[in-house]
């Protein structure tokens, strides 16, 4: 596998927001999803880029929607994983569990 | 209810042609939400937070995809080599003016200068086919006559340096109005 095709954290976090969410995964239900589950204040621009690299790296495809009015008359672009997309989370998954294997958590000293 | 207008010019400014739409119809729907929720007040600044801290991700954005250097390079051209050329220009005709070299300039050079810029931003603006391009475009040519003052052999009355910065954007935003209204 190359240095380029690992998922970063947030990647991989945009990835499982993206799989929970379904067919209504865009930007503002993403962010919402990644800043509900983990506490983080996500900024919708950190969201944004990131679904874009996703999409670059072919682990993401993109549909447009028609416009809305509670959206103020814009469309809206939603997200969905591809085979290739899938495969990284499964690999990525795989990674942490092999890595976590053995391991007793809360580790001592740490404050969770 | 509508966000504040400023920092949606601000997100439309930094986001680019590809991103814009999206982004603001995302913030546009949270921010309804938290406006019903929690008063309009919690929304507008959890509205321009979210722009102010998304705004240098959306400019990197925009870079990548190569659309941020387009509008920076049209600036250049249209606004700031202009300004520098009329700026040499205006240096090289008081240079053989006897008595005049080294003398403040006549207003009816700065307003040349000033009408110069307009019609050059204009043209520049006219070109943008979308909100995102020709926000990008007024901030881009802002900048570049800034840059092109900072760069200038004199240095500039306040005043004219205020109205050309203000003019640039302002006429390429007028133009591609305009067009649009059209």
């Amino acid at each position: 596998m190359a240095k380029g095709d690992a998922l970063g954290e947030f990647e991989y976090l945009v990835m499982l927001a993206v799989l929970r969410l379904g067919t209504n995964a865009y930007g503002m239900r993403v962010r919402q999803e990644i800043a509900a589950r983990t506490g983080r204040d996500v900024t919708i621009g950190a969201v944004y880029a990131t679904l874009e690299r996703l999409a670059e790296k072919g682990l993401l495809t993109a549909a447009l929607s028609d416009p809305t009015p509670e959206r103020g008359g814009r469309a809206k672009r939603s997200f969905t994983l591809t085979g290739a997309g899938m495969e990284a989370a499964n690999r990525a998954r795989q990674d942490l569990a092999s890595m976590l294997e053995g391991l007793q958590f809360p580790l001592a000293g740490g404050s969770q | 209810m509508k966000p504040p207008a400023w920092a949606h010019f601000v997100l439309w400014a930094v986001a680019g042609e590809n991103e814009a739409e999206f982004v603001a119809g995302d913030l546009h729907e949270e921010f309804l939400l938290l406006c019903a929720a929690e008063g309009r007040s919690t929304g507008s600044r959890w509205y321009v937070r979210q722009v102010l801290r998304s705004a240098a991700t959306l400019l990197g954005l925009r870079f990548r995809s190569g659309e941020a250097a387009h509008l920076v390079a049209a600036a250049l051209v249209a606004v700031a080599m202009p300004l520098l050329l009329l700026d040499r220009l205006w240096s090289f005709v008081y240079s053989h003016i006897p008595l005049k070299d080294g003398l403040e300039r006549a207003p009816g050079f700065w307003a040349a200068n000033v009408v110069c810029v307009c019609v050059c931003a204009s043209m520049c603006g006219s070109l943008a086919q979308s909100l995102p391009r020709a926000a990008g475009v007024a901030v881009a040519s802002a900048a570049g006559a800034a840059c092109a003052l900072w760069c200038g052999a004199a240095p500039a009355p306040l005043v004219y340096a205020g109205l050309v910065i203000l003019a640039a954007p302002a006429s390429s935003m007028a133009v591609y109005a305009w067009r649009r209204s059209r």
